[in-house]
C-alpha cells in the first residue's frame, strides 16, 4: 500500500439511467478501523456497496484495495482479494444445512475447512444446528450463520450492511461484541447502518451520504452535530 | 431463387409480411400480457389458439355462417377455457420459478391436443370460404389474408383502448408493473390474473379463427404460433405491450423477406435463430422491456 | 443403512449384467430404453436440478450426438461404439459453443433460449440435406447388437450417476447448488458463477449425446422430429422432477418408475396415454414439485447423495 490505505475511492460515480446514486464519492479507509456509512434512505449507501465489491459497474472514478484497482472485477474475484459482505436482505442459502453454508466458502482443504467451520458455529452459538437447513433456522439465527460464513471466508476489510436490522438487544450486543473482535484482530469493517446509537458507539470514523453525494465526515461527535448532517436527516 | 429481384417483388413480399405481422401481434399480445402480469411462461397459448381454429370450423360445417362471425364465438368460448385453466391450475405457478409454468402449461397443452386429436382427429381441416385475391397492380393481396389483417388490427386496436382507457385495464397494466404495490392500492389482484388469462386467450382464439380461413388446420397447428407469439415478445421486450404490436410486425417482414432469398426451410429457422441472437444479444429486447 | 445400499446396489449391478441370458428380446430392449432415459434424466439433473438452470431444451444435445453418430456409422463406416462416443463429445461441443451467452441469461429466457436452440438445431439438421438426408433422415445398415447397446446404455446410465454421486457429495456441487439457491450470494462469496454453471452445463451435455448415437444404432433410422422432439426434453424433466431433482437417485428412481408405467400400462392407447401423460405432469407440478426423494429428504433429514 503506497499511501497506508487499505481502501480508496477517488470520484467514484453510478448511474441508473437518469438517477445518479453515487455522486462522485471519495474515501479513505485506514487498516485495522471501524468505519460506519450514514444517510437517509436512498442515499446510495448500497450501492456504494456494490460498487466496491463488484455487484454494479461505476460508470466514473477508480476503486482502489490495497493499492490495486479493484473496480471492473467480478464479484467472486473481489471476494478472493479479501473483502467480504453481507447483505441487508439475509442471504443464506437455504436447502444447504448450516454447516455446509461454511464450508462451500473456502478453499481449504475438507478437513481444515470443517474444523474450522465447527468452530465459527461454535463462535456463534449455532453448533447444534449445523445440520439444519439454514432455511428453516430464525431469523436471528440466519443473521449470525450469515456472520459466521463472512468470518470463514477470512477478509481482510468487511463490509456490513445494516447488521442490526431487526435484531434483539440481546443478539445485538453479542453481534457489536463479534464486531470490536474483529477489529482487535486488526480487520476493518465498514458498516452501513441506520440505528444511530450502533454506529455511534462503534465507529471511529464516519461517513455520511445524502443524495449520492458525501456530505461530511468524522469522528462520531462531529458528525452528529455537523449542520449539513442535521439537515439532511431532518430539514430544515 | 431468383436472381432478379424486382421492386414488385418486394413489395409484396413487404405487404404479406405486414398482413402476416398484424395476426403475430394480437396473438403475441395476449401472451405477453400472461407473462407481464403473472410471470407465467404459457405453452398453451397456441392450443388455445388451435381450439379457437376449430371453434370456426365447427361453426362454419354445421351454420354455414360467414367464418368471420364465428368470432363472437370462439372468442368468448376461449375466454371462458381461460378463466378455467387459470382459476383451476395456473394460479398456482404464478410467482413460482419458471419451470414450474412451463411444464404446467406444457401439461395442459398436450392433454388438450391430444383430446382434440380424440375428438377431430388428425385429419386435415379447412374453411374454404375466401379464396382469390385483391389485385393492385403488380402486388395481389390474398382476400383472406387482407381480412384478417384487418379484423386483427381492429381487435388489437381495442385491445390497446381497453388497456389505456378502463379501469380494468389500467389495473392490468399496474399489476405488471408492481403486483404487490397493485394489491396494496386495493387492486384484487388474483382477479385480474384471472381476467387476464381469459382476455389473453380470447386473443388467441380470435388468432385461430382468423387463421382457419387461411390454413389448413390440425390439432398441432398451435406449437408454432406458441413459438412465433415468445419470439414477438421477445422482440419487442417482456412486458412492453407496444413492443408486442412492433414486434410482431418485424416478425411478420422478417419471415417474407427471408422466403425471398432463402429456401423454405432456411426461412423457418429464421425465425428460431432470431429468438436465439435476440436473447444473446439484446435480452430486454430490440426496444427494450424490463431486464427480468 | 448404508452397508445395505451398497449391497443391494452390487446385487442389483449383477442381476442387470446377466439380465441379457435370460431376457427376450423385448426385455431387452425394454430394460435398453429404460436405461436411456435414466442417462437422459439424470444429465438434466446435472445442470437443471443443481443451478436450477432450467435447460428446456436438452435434447438438442441428444439429436446432436444421434446425427453426429450416425453419419459416421452410415457415411464413414465407423463402428458405433467409438460413433457413439463422438457423439457425445458434438454434444459437448455444442453446449460450448451456446453455453457462455446463454449461461447469462436469467431464469426463463434461459429456458426459452435453449427451447429455441433445439428448434433452431432441428431445422439445421433438415436444412443440409447433403449432410444429413435431410427431412428423409439417416438409414443405418441393419446391424442387431441390442445385447451390445444394452450393456451400453447401461454403461451410460451408471457414468452419469455415478458422476451425480460425486458431484453432489463434493463441494464443486455444494457450490452449484449456491449458483440456485441465490446466486449472487454466491457470487459475493467468492463462487465464480459463470465457470462453474459452464462445468455443470458441459457435463450434463455428453451422455445425452452419447446416449443419442446409442439410440440412433438401436432404431437404425433417425429423422429430424424423432431426435429432437419437445417431448423428449419434457419426459426428462419430469422424471427427474417426479423422482426428485438435486439428489442422485431422484432421476434414476423418477424415470423407472414412470418409464415402467408408460409402457406396461399406456402405451397401448396412444392419445389416453399422452393425455394421462399431461395430467402428471400436472399433478407433479402442482403437487409434488419437490420430487419423492425431495419430499423424503426434507422430511427425515436424509442425505442428498441419497
Amino acid at each position: 500500500m503506497q499511501n497506508g490505505h487499505l481502501l480508496e475511492l477517488r470520484q467514484v460515480t453510478k448511474r441508473f439511467g437518469g438517477v445518479t446514486a453515487v455522486n462522485c464519492c471519495s474515501f479513505e479507509l485506514a487498516p485495522g478501523k471501524i468505519y460506519g456509512l450514514i444517510g437517509p434512505n436512498g442515499s446510495g449507501k448500497t450501492t456504494l456497496f456494490n460498487c466496491i465489491t463488484g455487484l454494479e459497474v461505476r460508470e466514473e472514478g477508480e476503486i482502489r484495495f490495497k493499492g490495486e484497482r479493484i473496480d471492473g472485477l467480478k464479484p467472486h474475484q473481489v471476494a478472493h482479494r479479501g473483502i467480504g459482505r453481507t447483505f441487508q436482505i439475509i442471504r443464506v442459502f437455504p436447502e444447504l444445512t448450516a454447516l455446509e453454508n461454511l464450508l462451500v466458502v473456502t478453499w481449504q482443504p475438507f478437513d481444515a475447512a470443517q474444523d474450522r467451520a465447527q468452530e465459527l458455529l461454535r463462535f456463534v452459538t449455532l453448533d447444534r444446528l449445523q445440520n439444519e437447513y439454514a432455511g428453516n433456522l430464525s431469523y436471528g439465527q440466519q443473521k449470525l450463520l450469515e456472520f459466521a460464513r463472512i468470518l470463514m471466508t477470512d477478509p481482510e476489510l468487511i463490509l456490513l450492511d445494516e447488521p442490526a436490522a431487526g435484531v434483539n438487544r440481546t443478539l445485538l450486543n453479542e453481534l457489536l461484541q463479534a464486531i470490536r473482535n474483529l477489529r482487535a484482530r486488526g480487520k476493518t469493517v465498514f458498516i452501513v447502518e441506520h440505528d444511530m446509537k450502533v454506529i455511534m458507539d462503534l465507529s471511529e470514523r464516519i461517513f455520511v451520504l445524502n443524495y449520492g453525494e458525501k456530505i461530511a465526515e468524522g469522528p462520531p461527535g462531529l458528525v452528529q452535530s455537523d449542520e449539513r448532517v442535521i439537515e439532511a436527516y431532518f430539514g430544515r | 431463387m431468383s436472381i432478379f429481384i424486382t421492386p414488385a417483388m418486394v413489395g409484396q413480399v413487404v405487404i404479406s409480411g405486414l398482413l402476416a405481422g398484424a395476426l403475430y401481434s394480437m396473438v403475441a399480445l395476449g401472451l405477453a400480457l400472461i407473462f407481464g402480469v403473472m410471470r407465467v411462461i404459457n405453452i398453451a397459448h397456441g392450443t388455445i389458439l388451435m381450439l379457437g381454429a376449430y371453434t370456426t370450423f365447427w361453426w362454419f360445417q354445421l351454420l354455414g355462417i360467414n367464418p368471420y362471425l364465428s368470432l363472437l364465438a370462439s372468442m368468448p368460448l376461449m375466454f371462458l377455457l381461460g378463466l378455467l385453466l387459470q382459476y383451476t391450475m395456473v394460479t398456482r405457478v404464478v410467482d413460482a420459478p419458471e419451470l414450474s409454468s412451463l411444464l404446467l402449461t406444457f401439461g395442459i397443452s398436450i392433454a388438450l391436443v391430444n383430446l382434440a386429436q380424440l375428438a377431430f382427429t388428425s385429419d386435415l381441416r379447412s374453411v374454404e370460404f375466401l379464396t382469390g385475391a385483391f389485385v393492385l397492380g403488380p402486388i395481389a393481396l390474398s382476400k383472406s389474408r387482407l381480412i384478417s389483417f384487418a379484423v386483427a388490427v381492429a381487435i388489437t386496436l381495442l385491445a390497446f383502448w381497453f388497456l389505456q382507457k378502463t379501469k380494468l385495464g389500467k389495473a392490468i397494466r399496474a399489476t405488471s408493473q408492481n403486483s404487490e404495490v397493485a394489491m396494496v392500492c386495493g387492486i384484487n389482484v388474483p382477479r385480474i390474473r384471472l381476467y387476464t388469462f381469459g382476455i389473453a386467450s380470447a386473443l388467441a382464439g380470435a388468432g385461430g379463427s382468423l387463421v382457419a380461413v387461411i390454413f389448413a388446420i390440425q390439432p398441432e397447428m398451435g406449437q408454432v404460433y406458441t413459438f412465433k407469439s415468445f419470439l414477438v415478445i421477445i422482440l419487442g421486450g417482456a412486458g412492453n405491450y407496444p413492443g408486442a404490436l412492433l414486434g410482431g410486425m418485424l416478425l411478420g417482414l422478417v419471415e417474407q423477406l427471408s422466403s425471398l432469398f432463402l429456401t423454405t426451410q432456411l426461412s423457418e429457422a429464421v425465425a428460431y435463430v432470431l429468438l436465439v441472437l435476440v436473447l444473446l444479444l439484446r435480452p430486454t429486447g430490440l426496444l427494450g422491456g424490463r431486464a427480468r | 443403512m448404508r452397508k445395505v445400499l451398497l449391497a443391494a446396489l452390487v446385487i442389483g449391478s449383477i442381476l442387470l449384467a446377466l439380465y441379457p441370458m435370460v431376457a427376450t428380446g423385448y426385455g431387452i430392449r425394454f430394460m435398453l430404453q429404460l436405461f436411456m432415459w435414466v442417462a437422459l434424466a439424470q444429465s438434466w439433473n446435472l445442470i437443471s436440478g443443481l443451478t436450477g438452470y432450467v435447460s428446456f431444451g436438452h435434447v438438442a444435445f441428444f439429436g446432436t450426438g444421434a446425427y453426429t453418430a450416425a453419419i459416421l456409422v452410415a457415411t464413414h463406416g465407423w463402428h458405433w461404439a467409438p460413433a457413439s462416443f463422438t457423439g457425445g463429445i458434438a454434444g459437448v461441443v455444442l453446449a460450448l459453443i451456446i453455453g457462455y451467452p446463454c449461461l447469462r441469461l436469467k431464469g426463463p429466457y434461459f429456458a426459452i433460449a435453449m427451447l429455441g436452440l433445439n428448434e433452431v438445431m432441428r431445422v439445421l439438421v433438415s436444412y443440409f440435406e447433403g449432410l444429413t438426408g435431410g427431412g428423409l433422415g439417416i438409414s443405418l445398415p441393419i446391424l442387431y447388437a441390442s445385447i451390445q447397446i444394452y450393456y451400453a446404455m447401461g454403461l451410460a446410465a451408471i457414468a452419469v450417476t455415478a458422476t451425480a454421486y460425486l458431484i453432489i457429495s463434493s463441494r464443486f456441487g455444494l457450490r452449484l447448488m449456491t449458483i440456485r439457491e441465490d446466486e449472487i450470494a454466491a457470487e459475493a462469496m467468492g463462487v465464480d458463477t459463470a465457470r462453474y454453471k459452464l462445468y455443470a452445463f458441459l457435463l450434463s451435455a455428453f451422455i445425452p449425446g452419447v446416449v443419442g448415437g446409442l439410440h440412433a444404432r438401436d432404431q437404425g433410422y433417425i429423422e429430424p422430429l424423432s431426435v429432437f422432439p419437445l417431448l423428449t426434453t419434457i419426459t426428462m424433466i419430469v422424471m427427474a422432477l417426479f423422482g426428485g431433482k438435486g439428489t442422485v437417485w431422484g432421476p434414476v428412481l423418477g424415470a423407472t418408475m414412470l418409464f415402467v408405467f408408460q409402457e406396461l400400462v399406456w402405451a397401448r392407447f396412444l392419445y389416453l396415454h399422452q393425455i394421462l401423460f399431461g395430467a402428471i405432469i400436472v399433478f407433479v407440478v402442482l403437487l409434488m414439485p419437490r420430487g419423492i426423494l425431495g419430499v423424503l429428504q426434507q422430511r427425515y433429514h436424509l442425505s442428498r447423495s441419497l
